[in-house]
């Protein structure tokens, strides 16, 4: 099927030669040769730009493909700002969680997109993951010096101003990106905490698409900080608080000993626990020997409190 | 009736006064009568002549999926087979409620020389997903749009694995904004990549049909060859690429039970809508479900206590069936065409749970969670195991899984069930596999 295929395509660009040349002969220099078709087809596959611009990008390097290549980068930044200006306001609803657990550390980001086929593909997956990282580096060398329990929230703009590792800003990555992709997209929101030699942080993202990076990305994350539980078993400890505050979405932390309010409960000690729904949160960690003392749940698109 | 009263009325009228009134009175009834044949206008009768296909689009949102919707409304409206949706009618898929689930989609219907459509857009993956497991507009084609200026985007990728996951086997392209673009032959690019990544979906992109034109052409007449004739060339192409989907009477039977009852002096007769199918008087039936299985004939149908030859798919009738006691047979078991569908134990199926907002549990659930599934006029205590990548499901999230009955119940693929847990409904689902039972699954029963 491939090889009826491509001897196809090749028959047609042999008749389209022939048709075309003569006809060329009476057009002007800046139509493009027939025989440049294999080139324009290979930059466009290389780089993935419209089709229009790679053919504005060969015609003015004369079919030099290296030059092409670098022009078109660096007229994607451009492009991608206007772009971006002119999305600027439609709703971006969709989108994804990152989150990243260093050593001691952790960074959790919400980028928005218009609709869940975006969140799907994976350029936008690799944006999430540079604007993690970027905010994971960030944190890193904000508070190098401190060693106590560090929480910051950024937002919008703040989230904005970052740079990249390369050096290049958010701001600027995410307007590429959406020169790519055609949608709007903002960075909602991101927090990053830094914990002491003894705490620990969990972590659970929910719905994670299976990518070979490091960050892990989804529609629901969540983060915890706890003191105590047993030598290797933290991992799966860290993980079953993330996913109860997942999936129970409490809003405070409550007291140890708060006796729980039927199914409405907000206070996530002394909520039902999701993994074993015969004790509370407060009297799982009892039995794990452990003490929770914060945590942030993220779920994509939704609206903010403030 | 109240017309005919009138009509009376006025006769009378005419009879009895005196030729000077004759005039006024006659007047005097002719207005209601003329404003009630108005009123019969204003909605017009849903004719059935021309078979129905369900098509959608699909494509980049900045591509042209809504300015094509609004032209072939034009250009058909112009032919009288449909109402013109201008842009900003279509343009906002409103919320709907289906089944109890809010899907985002817009509808327009048309109709060609050969067809009548159901077309349906929705924003996002997710909606897709929510229509076809709810069935409110199943696809049996769909159109995809591409910008001739932008070329597929890379999300495209994402647009043909939806219709690969919702079952669409028929794909027409559209290439779009070609009287954007002046040269001709990028346009046989943009062509000849789309049908690469076609082939590369496993859709038969060589073959596939592709249109080129402009939608926004065909909206402003400009540019006839680019507009109104390669938005009828598409609908032709359409009309004849996308097949027809097979007709619920040309299945074979299958009555699902409602009710069994014993008439002394005649023998037992089953009751029920019939599902599918045609049935006549002194077909062979099977009767499967709830671990038993029997055949018999049909030697009597009867509707509204009237008997009938020959009973079709939609019509709820009782079946005298030869030589069979009552307690042989009972409700949620079937009547069908021998052999035609078999009683299964274990499925994988795709399933919409409902969020807190459309009635559903607000918790999310876990492997070996046990609702009751409801299907047909069955119910039956289930497991669920979620796929291995996933270890809970959110409220508000479809999602595929693998459900265990306690018993084998008549399944088959493309059925559609319901989840409940106590007495709130979870979800709904569709059978998208049929799986056969392990001796694990067998001992978890116990």
């Amino acid at each position: 099927m491939t090889l009826a295929f491509i001897f196809r395509t090749a028959t047609r660009e042999a008749v389209k030669v022939s048709i075309a040349q003569p006809v060329l002969c009476l057009h002007s220099g800046f139509q493009l040769l027939a025989a440049d078709k294999a080139l324009l087809m290979k930059l466009r596959k290389n780089t993935g730009y419209t089709f229009i611009n790679c053919k504005k990008a060969l015609e003015k390097f004369e079919n030099d493909i290296a030059q092409a290549e670098s022009w078109l980068h660096e007229q994607a930044q451009k492009e991608g700002w206007a772009k971006a200006s002119k999305l600027e306001g439609r709703k971006a609803k969709e989108g994804l969680i990152g989150l990243l657990v260093g050593n001691q550390t952790a960074a959790m980001v919400e980028v928005n997109c218009e609709t869940d086929f975006v969140a799907r593909n994976e350029k936008f997956q690799q944006l999430v993951k540079d604007v993690t990282l970027a905010t994971l580096a960030h944190h890193q060398n904000k508070n190098q010096s401190q060693t106590g329990y560090v929480k910051s929230v950024l937002v919008g703009d703040e989230l904005n101003k970052l740079t990249m590792v390369e050096g290049s800003s958010l701001a600027d990555h995410v307007a590429l990106t959406i020169g790519r992709l055609g949608e709007n997209m903002s960075l909602k929101r991101a927090v990053t905490l830094g914990v002491p030699a003894e705490w620990h942080i969990g972590s659970y993202v929910h719905g994670n698409i299976s990518s070979q990076t490091e960050v892990s990305m989804g529609r629901y994350g969540a983060l915890v900080i706890f003191q105590g539980g047993k030598d290797g078993e933290r991992d799966t400890l860290g993980r079953k608080l993330g996913q109860h505050i997942v999936g129970e979405a409490p809003l405070s932390l409550g007291n140890m000993d708060d006796l729980p309010c039927g199914e409405s409960e907000t206070r996530l000690l002394p909520q039902t626990f999701l993994a074993d729904p015969s004790r509370t949160v407060a009297q799982f960690l009892k039995g794990q020997q452990a003490r929770l003392l914060d945590f942030v749940r993220f779920q994509c698109g939704e609206t903010l409190g403030e | 009736m109240a017309a005919l009263v009138g009509l009376r009325a006025c006769f009378s009228a005419l009879q009895l006064t005196s030729p000077s009134l004759l005039h006024s009175s006659f007047k005097l009834c002719a207005v209601p009568l003329s404003r009630r044949s108005f009123a019969a206008e204003a909605k017009k009768t849903y004719s059935r002549e021309k078979p129905h296909v369900n098509i959608g689009t699909i494509g980049h949102v900045d591509h042209g999926k809504t300015t094509l919707t609004a032209a072939i409304t034009k250009v058909l409206a112009d032919a009288g087979g449909a109402n013109y949706k201008k842009y900003e009618d279509i343009d906002n898929a409103p919320e709907e409620k289906a089944r109890g689930i809010t899907i985002n989609a817009s509808h327009v219907e048309y109709t060609t020389a050969n067809r009548h459509y159901a077309h349906t857009d929705c924003p996002g993956h997710a909606d897709y997903v929510k229509n076809m497991i709810t069935g409110t507009a199943q696809m049996d084609g769909c159109i995809l749009v591409v910008a001739a200026t932008d070329g597929q985007m890379p999300q495209t990728r994402e647009h043909l694995l939806l219709a690969r996951q919702i079952g669409v086997e028929h794909v027409v392209v559209f290439i779009n904004k070609a009287d954007a673009v002046e040269d001709k032959e990028m346009l046989d690019l943009v062509e000849i990549e789309i049908r690469e990544l076609l082939t590369e979906y496993g859709y038969d992109g060589e073959n596939a049909p592709v249109v080129i034109g402009s939608a926004l052409c065909a909206l402003e007449n400009k540019q006839p060859e680019l507009g109104v004739n390669a938005v009828m060339k598409l609908l032709e192409i359409v009309d004849s690429y996308v097949p027809l989907p097979k007709r619920e009477l040309d299945k074979p039977f299958l009555l699902p039970i409602e009710g069994v009852y014993s008439i002394p002096g005649r023998g037992t007769v089953v009751t029920g809508t019939l599902e599918r199918g045609l049935i006549k008087k002194g077909d062979d039936c099977e009767f499967v479900g709830h671990n038993r299985s029997s055949k018999s004939v049909v030697t009597g149908i009867e509707m509204f206590h009237k008997s009938l030859d020959r009973a079709e798919a939609g019509d709820n009738l009782g079946a005298l069936v030869r030589g069979l006691k009552r307690e042989d047979v009972r409700r949620g078991m079937v009547m069908c065409k021998p052999g035609s569908i078999m009683p299964h134990q274990k499925v994988k199926a795709q399933v919409y749970v409902l969020s807190k907002e459309e009635g559903g549990r607000h918790k999310p659930f876990v492997t070996n969670f046990m609702p009751v599934m409801f299907s047909l006029t069955w119910d039956m205590a289930c497991r669920v195991t979620l796929p291995e990548s996933k270890e809970m499901v959110m409220p508000g999230e479809d999602t595929s899984l693998t459900l265990t009955l306690r018993q084998p119940m008549v399944l088959e693929k493309g059925q559609r069930f319901t989840l409940r847990d106590g007495n709130r409904t979870i979800g709904t689902g569709l059978v998208t596999d049929i799986l056969t039972l392990t001796d694990e699954d067998q001992c978890h029963w116990g």
